[in-house]
């Protein structure tokens, strides 16, 4: 007979990962299956051409959460965070560039070429969004609140979360409430005037989301993504798969087992109760529990199936908003690009960010809505390279260029008749933003394009949502991933849910995993 | 001294005329300011053309609040609302939607699109009927505050928290998706078939300077759901004489109790002496003195334009300047020598006369898409190409309005930007009137041999005539970011001002806008308490 696992978790992305890790240490035996052979899920790093690593999901790991990084030692299992000093460079067609960086003084100076007003007011807007965050940041680490029958702990918890809020003061509370449902657009109008400073800080906000700055919630979406403090941004060395191998060697060294290259063709549930696990190669693992860090899509509709659940639930399921909108291009290059603008290597360390205007991405968005892309692309670029020159050969560097908008949905079109269009705009948009090479030029780069069904495909991210679901303010909190099931179970008995699909959301956080991991320890009373 | 009174009221829109009804009627002596020739501010009735009197601006009522009429005895005063019993959504091709008072028939016009469609159709309306008497709550309540820690205070929040968490989980969470979806993604949780979507999702962007894909637009359509004519919810009525009978029978009500209203008089400031507003300055240079006023204009006017600046916190101009008040609609209203006909001939489709298609609302909105795209150009800075419109033909509902068998038609147009590209001039106003009639036109292939005269309004020209900030007609954005204690600004969200003896009662304060009352009502009650 087969061994018997306390713990089975799909999936081994970093929240599956960090579940794993959590549960084995509270002594369960647990075993993770992954269906790729990579580790890390979206935040994997592979070898696509000899000797070039990349990042094929996420780039930055700015949103983990500092608490996991320290429980799990994940420092010990190789885990090294890299800093840099410029975090968002916006080079500009026609206008000098703006950088800033992690010092606010140094900022001011980039951001008083465009306007001296909004340079005045950009240390009061860093603290604000910093105040804020700190606040949203006590709600990460905790499960939901179930508004039906509220338990006193959690009362306890959220009222904690509460009087935070309230120990802001009236008038800062009050602002706190106001400005989180807001549009993008109209909470950094009341800030600042300069258009290349509201482009290039609006991206953060709408990172995964299929909405523009003129939507309402993309500020909440904006804090979200600063949530570990403003521009808190992080490379990892050796990758973002570096932290999926930290995740996965703590899991280990608790005894977890980890089995790559074993995807799931079902859940067994036997009297509405998640018994095993059935793998694609016929395999039957047993398990008191089942944890699926996949997304509700597939952990419903694929692993357990529509037979197995309620009509209501099932409609509730069938009614989250996925709606996928980022493609990825990465080029491999001879040697470092020079952006126009640009006055010092140092500036290329952070985001390189393409997003003239609220409005030129407004209207990125636009197209995106009616199911094209727009020949005028919002680009956020990475040159990994720099934090970490091992991931190329020698003198060789990786561009790595995060697209919005590129509709998961096309009108009248597949993603295979647009690849070649989608590169050729990007690269057509970059022709404005590099110095051409006469040695190298970019076009004739290796490149390797991740389309949102790319995303669909080999990354099991439903219409290529990154975030596994909109992050949208009623895809939040007690709504996430289906109203009413906030708290990581779900109605199958016994099985769980770990992903980014789960409070809070998307983003490498390791807070879904964290959660999940905790909602199981509780409920069994361990 | 006869020009010492116990309240004075700036406006005589609806609200102005409520909250004078409510005051006259505890005994106060009360006199409301208006600066046109005529009382309604936005709901009046004016024969533009000989013969054809239009509901100018506003042209329907349903939010208007039940214990006002009966508080005022408004059907004593002549009230009279005539309900609008169906809504036809025209398709190109020649097929269409209509929704009535016979419910069968409904049910067959969408499964004629979906049946899947027509078998959600009354949940839908169950779940939208039992969400807008569960918000209609807040209509009644002075929203609390939630940063005071006085008993108070804590009791109208724990009391709102009790309403709400009263609902029970499940429509607790549809309420929250209300507050926060977009009018598109909800209705698409229940319906596939686009020309239902879309009709019932453009009351999402009726009057704000959203999309129906925008978030936060489904709470608007709830809002439009609040309407109660003699207790049923989500009818539409029409006043008898137009919107601008309702403001006369309000009129008379505030008159009755003894009420004085003086038309043509146009206030230009509150007078203010040590801190306390004193009575108010008109242009003509008359002054008048009363104890306690109330401004009904929204919260520009009232805090930036009626007083100055020097007796307001500096957080409180900041925040009524940061205040949205977007100008998104037009209004176009047609004379019209007798009623168009329908694309289609639908008269033969259903075996009966195509008049009574056009006895309710008839709405132009075939598509979701079609009514994305009306709004990425109003984004942009232009009208519509081809606009979202919402049609009645009061003349069908009430004879009087027009001369016998001729027709007025008024036309609620989205999306007319006030900041238009260029900005609004003569031209660019008959472009915007032609863009309405050449889309009409594809619904009603007649419809140009027909019109009599045209009355184009651009949200400028409503602005210059109500008064009304950028032309809008809520007085500010239905957005979370604006409601409940955040209507106009944290802190200021009860009616009151920092100037002692100076209030607000127009749709800019809480429950915002819609010839509903309200603000009105509740402004007048808060100013009865400190009197």
């Amino acid at each position: 007979m087969k061994k018997r696992y306390d713990i089975i978790i799909i999936g081994a992305g970093h929240n599956g990962l960090t579940a794993a890790a959590y549960l084995a240490k509270a002594s369960k035996s647990v075993l993770v299956l992954e269906k790729r052979d990579v580790l890390g899920g979206a935040a994997a790093t592979e070898e696509i051409w000899p000797g070039f690593r990349v990042n094929t999901g996420a780039e930055d790991a700015g949103m983990f959460q500092d608490s996991i990084v320290k429980e799990l030692f994940l420092k010990m299992h190789g885990l090294e965070f890299r800093q840099s000093d410029a975090v968002i460079f916006a080079p500009q067609v026609d206008a000098p560039a703006l950088t800033l960086y992690r010092d606010i003084a140094k900022s001011q100076q980039s951001i008083a070429q465009f306007s001296q007003r909004d340079a005045a007011r950009y240390p009061d807007f860093v603290a604000q969004v910093n105040g804020f965050t700190a606040v949203l940041r006590d709600m990460l680490l905790q499960t939901p609140p179930d508004l039906g029958t509220p338990h006193l702990g959690e009362l306890v918890s959220w009222g904690g979360v509460g009087l935070k809020l309230r120990r802001m003061g009236g008038a800062a509370m009050m602002e706190f409430m106001r400005v989180l449902p807001m549009p993008l657009r109209e909470y950094l109008d009341d800030w600042f005037e300069s258009d290349a400073l509201k482009g290039a800080l609006a991206v953060d906000g709408l990172t995964g989301t299929m909405q523009g700055p003129w939507s309402a919630g993309t500020t909440l979406q904006y804090f979200y993504q600063h949530i570990n403090g403003f521009l808190a941004q992080r490379a990892v060395a050796g990758g973002m798969g570096a932290l999926s191998e930290a995740l996965a060697s703590a899991a280990r060294q608790n005894g977890a087992e980890i089995r790559t290259g074993a995807g799931v063709a079902r859940i067994q549930i036997d009297s509405g109760q998640a018994i095993a696990v059935l793998l694609e190669n016929g395999d039957q693992i047993p398990a008191n529990i089942i944890l699926c860090s996949a997304s509700p899509h597939h952990t419903f509709f694929d692993f357990v199936g529509p037979q197995q659940l309620e009509p209501r639930f099932m409609r509730a399921a069938r009614n989250i908003v996925y709606r996928g909108s980022t493609a990825k291009l990465i080029l491999a290059l001879d040697e470092l690009p020079r952006f126009v603008g640009q006055t010092d290597g140092g500036q290329l360390h952070g985001r390189i960010r393409h997003a003239p205007s609220l409005l030129y991405i407004e209207k990125a968005y636009d197209a995106a809505k009616h199911g094209r892309f727009s020949p005028h692309l919002v680009l956020d670029m990475r040159l990994p390279t720099l934090a970490d020159p091992t991931l190329a050969p020698p003198g060789k560097h990786l561009l790595s260029i995060t697209i919005r908008y590129a509709p998961y949905c096309l009108a009248d079109s597949n993603w295979e008749n647009e690849r070649e269009g989608l590169v050729t705009a990007v690269l057509d948009t970059l022709a404005h933003l590099i110095t051409p090479s006469p040695h190298h030029p970019i076009s004739q780069s290796p490149n390797l394009l991740l389309t949102p069904a790319d995303y669909e495909h080999q990354y099991s991210l439903p219409k290529g949502s990154i975030f596994h679901g909109q992050m949208s303010l009623d895809q939040l909190l007690v709504m996430r991933p289906v109203a009413g099931w906030g708290q990581y179970r779900t109605p199958i008995e016994n099985l769980y849910l770990c992903g980014a699909g789960a409070h809070p959301g998307g983003g490498v956080t390791g807070a879904p995993g964290y959660n999940a991991a905790q909602a199981v320890l509780n409920a069994r009373g361990s | 001294m006869a020009n010492k009174y116990d309240v004075i009221i700036i406006g005589g829109g609806h609200n102005g005329l409520v909250a004078a009804g409510y005051l006259a009627r505890a005994g106060k002596r009360v006199l409301v300011l208006e600066r046109r020739h005529l009382v309604g501010g936005a709901s009046v009735t004016e024969e533009i053309f000989p013969g054809f009197k239009f509901s100018v601006f506003s042209y329907v009522v349903s939010l208007f609040r039940p214990e006002i009429i009966r508080d005022l005895k408004l059907p004593q005063h002549g009230l009279t609302i005539l309900p609008l019993e169906s809504t036809l959504t025209p398709l190109p091709d020649g097929r269409f939607l209509y929704r009535g008072n016979d419910h069968w028939e409904a049910m067959r016009s969408i499964a004629q699109f979906s049946q899947r469609d027509a078998d959600a159709y009354d949940e839908y309306g169950r779940n939208m009927y039992f969400m807008a008497k569960a918000v209609k709550y807040i209509l009644g309540i002075v929203p609390p505050d939630p940063t005071s820690f006085k008993p108070g205070e804590l009791l109208g929040l724990a009391n709102l928290a009790r309403h709400f968490l009263g609902l029970g989980e499940e429509k607790l969470y549809l309420l929250a998706k209300l507050m926060t979806m977009s009018a598109a993604d909800f209705v698409a949780q229940w319906f596939e078939s686009e020309p239902l979507r879309a009709t019932l999702s453009a009351s999402g962007i009726i009057g704000t300077f959203m999309g129906p894909r925008s978030p936060g637009s489904a709470y608007v359509l709830l809002h439009h759901y609040m309407g109660e004519i003699d207790g049923a919810y989500r009818a539409w009525g029409f006043h008898k004489g137009g919107t601008g009978g309702l403001a006369d029978v309000l009129a008379r009500a505030a008159q009755s109790f003894g009420a004085e209203i003086k038309v043509n008089a146009a206030v230009k400031e509150v007078v203010v002496k040590n801190g306390r507003a004193t009575g108010v300055a008109l242009e003509n240079g008359d002054e008048y003195q009363a104890d306690v006023v109330i401004s009904s204009l929204d919260p520009k006017l009232t805090f930036l334009k009626l007083v100055e600046e020097k007796y307001l916190p500096g957080d409180l101009v900041e925040s009524i300047r940061k205040f949205n008040i977007y100008g998104s609609s037009g209004k176009v209203n047609l004379a019209l020598d007798r009623l168009p006909d329908l694309a289609g001939n639908p008269m033969q489709q259903l075996g009966h006369a195509s008049r009574r298609l056009m006895a309710g609302a008839i709405s132009i909105s075939p598509h979701t898409d079609y009514l994305e795209r009306a709004f990425d150009n109003a984004k942009y800075g232009e009208f519509s190409a081809r606009p979202y419109i919402d049609i009645i033909l009061p003349s069908m509902i009430d004879p009087e309005m027009a001369p016998p068998g001729k027709h007025v038609m008024s036309c609620f147009v989205q999306y007319a930007p006030y900041n238009l590209n260029g900005g609004w001039n003569d031209a660019q106003r008959d472009a915007f009137g032609d863009a309405v009639v050449n889309t009409l036109a594809e619904f009603f292939p007649n419809i140009k041999e027909l019109i009599l005269h045209r009355q184009v309004l651009t949200p400028v020209d409503i602005e210059r005539t109500t008064g009304l900030s950028q032309g809008n007609i809520f007085q500010g954005e239905l957005s979370l970011s604006q409601l409940l204690f955040l209507r106009p600004a944290a802190g200021y969200a009860r009616y009151r001002t920092p100037i002692k003896g100076y209030w607000q009662c127009g749709s800019g304060a809480h429950p915002g806008g819609g010839i509903m009352g309200a603000p009105g009502r509740l402004a007048a009650l808060e100013v009865l308490k400190e009197m």
